[in-house]
């Protein structure tokens, strides 16, 4: 095997043997909440299992598959080696010291405090240090995409960047500044104080510099979704790409527009004036831009392959299109769960309608729909598209693939639909059990049933998934085709300078950084103080073994 | 990457784009979010363009409040927990608490178990625990019979001596982190309403489970342990919380909490806990 594809291989297979038991964990966290009973019915339990199941599946399952998606379209769009494999094995290695050590902690029960630290809360130093180790190590692939474009282009002067290496270098980007947030939480805040150098917590910064990451790190997870809208969809439907500018367009776009909006987290924080909150909400609304921008190159890509395949009329080219194919499949469902969910989205941001669902269940049926739906799903796709030219091993079958998708899509959606209106019947998120003999909690026990029936069919759509690459691992090699990515109606020859690299927008998104966020960042340091003691998890506390 | 596009040069579309696109979003957004939408409140009059401002940028303009008369402050203790007292606290000593608890032993039991029903017994107590009762009643934020007397000429370090010894002797209390392991019962399908109480509390009431904070398999810093002790003075201590006449709960909690509970209620949690000890003793 090619060393470089092995290396891309280890990334995704990491993440995908986190990903079955992050499903499970979440299935049982359903249940917890149902009217059924539910095994180990412990609500301690409970946070550390959301705790461990969003760790898993925000922090390693993304990172370690966009990781791994990274160095295989390094590889393959530019069509020479990675420059520094070493350095991206020492990350591999890091990432996964760091995994390693946040998992044992909230195994151990010392880390129950969720995925976003929520401090004041206090969990152990090896939670944070993990998930310092995971965050820091994938900023060496951030270095390595950006040393690899620009190798490139040194070496191709005047020749545009690959499509493909031009939007994961954007998402490496997205993920440097994105992380920013949370290093510094993590460095700053929460280890000195897990380390007690330092006796107080500033819970107000630590949750607005968190929120830098907050949002922004939903974009990073997005954006392998929507470089295979661009780069392999319409390759894989037999037709090509509407126009190679839209796309370069659309992930500068999502770089800028990510970043500076972080704030529509923290609606319901008194540290922050209500300025600042209204221009990252209207921020935060141009981010429709460039899914509007998608949504419509998308379709007239999927319109020149429907018509190249023989399809006429009006609609003609829809059922003409090659359904059959996993990766049109799953792009054909993601699309349809981003209406519903970016039109959830588009209710959280708003200033004054976040007031009715903040804190309900709704905010957590949206993130599942929109990340668990409209982003995993295109995963499964490009995991699928990807094997067969990683191990050089076809396909097991694209038949249990095809089941698969279906399964996960409608395990999404019966899962959240219900969800999202438990959430606007008041029912509040992060919470381990309800009284069901209250007459106002018992008319979500229904809905809650039906969320649990749709995580079962989530989690045997993930096993479905992990059977497909494990046999397709083990089946017989053949001669598979490289991965061709999609060439655009008209390609490039030349693109402004602009388009082919991001300084002029890391620049941009610099001020607007600087604007949203310098003020209220900055009053922490003159203005506010906000340290609080900590409240800690870690510990519970026995008189004898304190010294 | 980048050196030859010269973001800061605007001789060419795409900077151009790129920054007035950047400058019109910024500044329309502020006007609005600062200047235009600040001014109007939903429950007040419409504010000037200064105070929408402050308001935007979150500082309050006027300073009015402060100028009018303010109710005295009134602070349930003057315990935080902040990391210099639990220095304190760990710093003390078990042998010159030994001497400091002859002065406890008359009514707390020589060995901090106490023969009285309505004397809490403090063997096996949290340091902690009895470190801030001690400073409350010497700041006379609880009043009981003689404490208040009786703390007033402790030390500092004299409470945290004691605090020290009471909570090295053994045959009291049992500590309240201990058994984490999840046993029936922890659920609010429990059957019987005293263990669905501690272990499950009642949500349509805003009553947390008493486990969550005094244990069994959980404790928080500066909860008292309850298994083992005396039914009547917890069942009185919760009556006095209730009443408002104990209010030297940090957080208010235990006045909220017991303000919900029945008086029977509270006569089954306190023999709960009560029992909750002896079962250690027949175990053993």
């Amino acid at each position: 095997m090619h060393h470089s594809k092995r290396l891309a291989l280890y990334h995704y297979w990491v993440a995908f043997a986190v990903f079955l038991p992050a499903v499970t964990l979440g299935v049982w966290q359903m249940l917890m909440r149902s009217p059924l009973p539910a095994p180990l019915d412990d609500t301690a339990a409970y946070y550390a299992s959301v705790t461990l199941h969003g760790t898993a599946m925000a922090y390693v399952v993304t990172t370690f598959f966009i990781m791994g998606f990274g160095y295989a379209v390094a590889e393959t769009s530019l069509g020479r080696p990675i420059r520094g494999m070493t350095a991206a094995w020492v990350g591999f290695v890091i990432c996964l010291v760091g995994t390693l050590m946040a998992v044992a902690a909230i195994v151990s029960g010392q880390a129950s405090v969720l995925y976003t630290f929520y401090p004041p809360l206090l969990a152990s130093g090896w939670y944070y240090g993990g998930a310092f180790l995971l965050i820091a190590g994938s900023m060496i692939w951030v270095m390595l995409m950006i040393l690899n474009m620009s190798a490139w282009k040194r070496d191709n002067p005047g020749r545009p960047v690959p499509l493909a290496m031009f939007a994961i270098t954007a998402t490496s980007l997205l993920w440097a500044w994105a992380a920013s947030g949370v290093l510094l939480e993590l460095a700053g805040i929460l280890l000195p104080r897990a380390f007690g150098w330092s006796d107080l917590i500033d819970a107000a910064l630590g949750r607005t510099l968190f929120s830098v990451t907050l949002h922004a790190i939903v974009y990073f997870w997005l954006m392998p979704a929507y470089i295979a809208f661009y780069t392999l969809l319409p390759q894989a439907a037999g037709g090509r790409l509407y126009s190679d500018t839209m796309g370069r367009l659309t992930f500068i776009m999502f770089l800028i527009f990510s970043l500076p909006v972080g704030m529509h987290h923290l609606l319901g924080d008194p540290e922050h004036g209500s300025g600042f909150k209204f221009v990252q909400s209207a921020l935060t609304f141009l981010v429709a831009l460039p899914t509007l921008l998608t949504v419509f190159s998308i379709c007239a890509s999927l319109e020149i392959a429907g018509r190249v395949r023989g399809g006429r009329g009006l609609l003609g080219w829809i059922p003409a299109l090659p359904w059959d194919e996993p990766m049109v499949l799953a792009a054909g469902l993601s699309l349809m769960m981003l209406g519903p969910g970016g039109f959830g989205g588009l209710i959280n941001m708003s200033y004054a309608m976040n007031s009715m669902i903040h804190n309900t269940s709704w905010v957590t049926a949206h993130f599942h729909l929109i990340f668990g739906g409209t982003v995993v799903i295109m995963y499964f796709a490009i995991a699928y598209e990807m094997w067969p030219r990683l191990t050089g091993k076809p396909l097991f079958s694209k038949r249990l693939a095809r089941w698969q998708l279906w399964l996960w899509f409608w395990g999404i959606l019966i899962t959240t639909i219900p969800w999202h209106i438990a959430g606007l019947m008041g029912q509040p998120r992060r919470v381990a059990a309800f009284d069901y003999a209250d007459p106002l909690v018992a008319r979500m026990g229904p809905l809650v049933i039906i969320s649990v029936i749709g995580g079962l069919i989530l989690l045997v759509s993930a096993v479905l998934l992990v059977v497909i690459l494990i046999r397709s691992h083990f089946g017989e090699r053949a001669v598979g085709e490289p991965l061709r990515y999609a060439l655009a109606v008209n390609p490039p020859a030349r693109v402004p300078p602009a388009l082919n690299g991001f300084a002029l927008w890391n620049a941009i998104l610099m001020v607007l950084m600087v604007v949203a966020y310098g003020y209220p960042i900055g009053q922490f340091f003159f203005l506010k103080q906000h340290s609080v003691p900590a409240v800690e998890v870690t510990s519970q506390f026995n008189p004898k073994g304190r010294q | 990457m980048g050196r030859d596009q010269g973001p800061f040069k605007l001789d060419n579309p795409w900077p151009q784009i790129g920054w007035w696109s950047a400058a019109a979003v910024i500044g329309l957004s502020f006007v609005l979010g600062f200047v235009l939408l600040g001014r109007y409140q939903e429950n007040g009059p419409t504010l000037d363009t200064w105070s929408a401002i402050c308001r935007a940028i979150g500082l309050t303009s006027d300073s009015g409040a402060a100028g009018e008369p303010q109710p005295p402050l009134r602070t349930p203790t003057r315990i935080a927990w902040t990391r210099a007292t639990l220095a304190r606290v760990a710093s003390g000593s078990e042998q010159s608490g030994a001497f400091v608890a002859l002065n406890c032993g008359a009514c707390h039991g020589e060995r901090g178990v106490s023969p009285s029903t309505l004397v809490p017994t403090l063997a096996g107590m949290d340091p902690a625990v009895i470190y801030k009762q001690l400073d409350d009643y010497r700041s006379r934020k609880r009043l009981w019979g003689a404490m208040s007397a009786i703390a007033a000429v402790l030390t500092d370090q004299d409470s945290a001596d004691v605090a020290a010894y009471f909570a090295a002797r053994g045959d009291g209390l049992l500590p309240a982190g201990g058994e984490s392991v999840p046993q029936s019962g922890r659920s609010l399908r429990q059957e019987d309403p005293t263990i669905r109480l501690v272990f499950a509390g009642d949500p349509r009431r805003g009553v947390p489970p008493c486990a969550a904070c005094h244990g069994p398999g959980a404790q928080k810093l500066g909860a008292p342990s309850l298994q083992g002790q005396h039914a009547a003075y917890i069942e009185r201590q919760l009556a006095a919380f209730a009443q408002g006449v104990r209010q030297n709960d940090i957080n208010e909690q235990m006045r909220t909490i017991a303000a919900q509970l029945t008086p029977d209620e509270m006569h089954a949690v306190a023999v709960y806990y009560s029992a909750a000890g002896s079962l250690r003793t027949t175990r053993k």
